[in-house]
């Protein structure tokens, strides 16, 4: 079994499990869960992607 | 003055534990290391049973298929003592990985690095759920 995944892709699929995983650890009710993993999906990417700019200066 | 300063430095004692629940405490919070979801799934939260499970499971199984670096415990350096430490987080999913990671690790690819990250991540995440089974076996709002 082998996954070739994109950086883009690894940054999804690692951000969605996280975050899914810390919604349920911390929130107990269905639309509150809901809306922490979306928020906490939300600022994986952003920070994931700003982080990716922020270093692209550096990057040559 | 003297009984205040006692009273103040030594609060009142805590009644005494109740040694079979924290021993059932202690139990469940095992059974969610070695298994993830399991502590949840014995205090019958199905719902985070089976989301743990799964997401320690699709980390554990894409880190292992990057061909992410699987720490042992010969590791000789601090770095390779904490990843072996993050990795047996995984509980029973260590195995998985190995046997997942017939080829051995790969990580002059970046992917292999990534899966190196998600294999740590699944154990400090399987740790995590289980000390949080742990505490909702003691009582605490969980």
């Amino acid at each position: 079994m082998k996954f070739h995944l994109s950086h883009l892709q690894a940054m999804l699929l690692f951000a969605l499990m996280i975050s899914i995983a810390f919604g349920f650890l911390s929130r107990r009710r269905p639309l509150e869960r809901v809306k922490y993993i979306v928020w906490s999906l939300l600022l994986f990417l952003l920070f994931g992607i700003g982080i990716g700019w922020a270093m692209y200066p550096f990057s040559r | 003055m003297t009984d205040e300063t006692q009273t103040v430095a030594n609060p009142a004692p805590d009644p005494p534990p109740d040694r079979a629940r924290e021993a059932r405490a202690i139990a469940i919070g095992v059974a969610g290391w070695v298994v993830p979801g399991l502590g949840h799934a014995l205090q019958k939260m199905w719902g985070r049973a089976i989301m743990f499970f799964a997401a320690v499971g699709v980390l554990v199984i894409v880190g292992a298929g990057m061909r992410g670096n699987l720490f042992r415990s010969e590791g000789g350096d601090a770095f390779a003592a904490l990843g072996y430490f993050a990795d047996l987080g995984t509980g029973s999913f260590y195995w998985l990985a190995k046997y997942i990671e017939v080829g051995g690790s790969d990580v002059s690819h970046a992917y292999g690095d990534y899966g190196t990250r998600f294999l740590a991540a699944a154990g400090v995440l399987n740790l995590l759920t289980a000390l949080h089974a742990y505490e909702a076996a003691r009582g605490r709002k969980a």
